[in-house]
């Protein structure tokens, strides 16, 4: 059974949800809203999130490891994350068995706020559904083969997988490899109902 | 509370260490002249008199790495602030924007005093750990990852906040895009002795910062400047800085049984000039003997 409890982020304390921001929307690069999930499973402490496996090789911790640059509600104890890590998770294990070696995540590279000070418009890391892989086995993604090498295998295994375009302008990326699933959005089954029967609030635009 | 400028206090009879700090000059003339360097400055300020000595200390310098000592102010003024903790975790990421056009640009690994930033690239390391490597070992890399995280017009503010002139903060390290147009970092002596001895005097922000501060000086792993020449007791939290044309060594220097001193030695050089380093340290050790030794004899030197 897995062990993280599933809370409904709007049922959250203030502070907390005005940094998760359950059910609003953003929008994207381009303008388009997108609704943030709503949904998130509550981790108790950091030894959880160590112990946690979220697959053979990915553990919880690898997914939340946030800089000083997190809202502080989120850099504290119980901590929450989209419950589609899960899924992502189980891409990244495809992709670690394409490459037949360590796939490391950067730090901020994976779940990490819409209040985040690196977040912009609607990242899909807000929504646990995109990582940041600065490193394979020993190879660190900071040239343009080694970017592009990896990021055509994560698309010869992962139908539908994002990957970020080489280069140095704003929305390219030069030293990591950008995996993302879009606006994905898992609700599991043991979410809490709602009482009101509102799958999810009408969430400001941001 | 402001700094006041440091300018050489006159008692109304001239007591002995005025005189042996005056004695000075004549000596620097002849080990510029003799040095080869280009230029020469020094700026003394002693706690223990409350005197100053001034040597060129108005010419503006290359800051090299002496400007990670503004950048550490910058820090803490973060700290002071609340927004960040010496614990907080910052992520080691080697990429920056230049001050001329955005451009971006690399540490290069093989540039830097510090291979332990660039071996976390990826993960975090705590903002103590940083501010650690910026000073002790020069880190650039890490250098650049504090002054992203705190910006510019902090490192400003905390020098505008203490009445710090003669440091001019401009951009990060290795931005070569801006030094090839002449947006470089400058410092004069007189600026570095003031911002040390704001520090040192425990002025900024809070007494317990300033120690931290002072801390992390101490750390120094350099020492073939300011401290090369002194006695193996005498403690010195300083920052040296090297450049093509310039070297540099700034500090606050703790005889044993003597309140300390702030001292800053800035030269420049031709490229290939050679004696830098001694130079600073003839400069150290004269005056750390016009302040203490006189009449005293030798003292067991490191």
């Amino acid at each position: 059974m897995f062990p993280l409890r599933v809370v409904d982020g709007l049922r959250l304390d203030r502070e907390v949800r005005e940094v998760l921001l359950p059910g609003a929307v953003l929008c994207d690069d381009y303008g388009v809203p997108r609704r943030l999930p709503r949904f998130f499973y509550e981790i108790p402490t950091w030894d959880d999130a160590r112990r946690i496996q979220l697959g053979p090789n990915f553990a919880l911790w690898e997914f939340i490891q946030t800089d000083v640059r997190e809202a502080p509600p989120l850099r504290a104890f119980p901590r929450y994350v989209p419950c589609a890590i899960t899924t992502l998770a189980m891409c990244l294990e495809q992709f670690r068995t394409a490459v037949g070696t360590f796939v490391h995540i950067a730090a901020n590279g994976g779940y990490r706020s819409p209040r985040h000070a690196l977040t912009c418009n609607a990242s899909p890391h807000c929504w646990g559904t995109a990582v940041n892989v600065y490193r394979v086995g020993d190879v660190f993604l900071d040239d343009r083969e080694s970017i592009e090498r990896f990021a055509a295998t994560a698309r010869s295994v992962l139908p539908g997988v994002w990957t970020r375009e080489f280069g140095t302008d704003r929305g390219l990326t030069d030293d990591h490899l950008h995996l993302d699933f879009g606006y994905m959005v898992s609700v599991p089954r043991d979410a809490p109902a709602d009482p009101l029967g509102n799958e999810a609030s009408p969430g400001e635009i941001m | 509370m402001p700094v006041p400028p440091p300018v050489l206090q006159h008692d109304p009879v001239r007591p002995p260490h005025v005189d042996a700090l005056e004695g000075l000059r004549a000596r620097f003339e002849t080990l510029e002249r003799q040095s080869g360097a280009r230029a020469l400055a020094v700026g003394v300020y002693d706690t223990r008199t409350h005197t100053a000595f001034r040597y060129h200390a108005d010419r503006w310098f290359h800051a090299a790495s002496t400007i990670k000592v503004a950048i550490l102010l910058g820090v803490y003024a973060a700290i002071h602030e609340g927004r960040l903790t010496s614990r907080s975790r910052l992520h080691v990421r080697n990429r920056f924007r230049s001050a001329i056009d955005g451009h971006p640009f690399r540490v290069l690994a093989d540039r830097d005093g510090n291979s332990e930033v660039h071996a976390a690239i990826g993960k975090m390391m705590r903002i103590g750990e940083l501010a650690h490597h910026m000073i002790a070992t020069s880190s650039n890399l890490a250098t650049n990852l504090l002054l992203d995280l705190v910006g510019l017009s902090t490192v400003q503010r905390a020098l505008d906040e203490f009445g710090l002139t003669g440091v001019d903060v401009r951009r990060g390290v290795e931005d070569e895009r801006a030094f090839e147009r002449g947006v470089n970092n400058r410092v004069t002596a007189d600026g570095l002795v003031a911002l040390l001895r704001a520090i040192a005097e425990e002025r900024t922000f809070s007494p317990d910062l300033s120690r931290q501060m002072l801390d992390v000086l101490h750390a120094q792993e350099f020492k073939n400047g300011i401290p090369a020449r002194l006695p193996r007791a005498v403690r010195v939290a300083h920052k040296t800085g090297e450049i093509s044309t310039v070297a540099h060594d700034a500090g606050v220097v703790y005889p044993p049984n003597r309140e300390p001193y702030v001292i800053a030695v800035l030269t420049e050089w031709e490229p290939d000039a050679t004696g830098r380093s001694a130079t600073i340290a003839e400069v150290s050790h004269t005056v750390f003997d016009a302040l203490t030794l006189a009449g005293t004899g030798d003292q067991d030197r490191a």
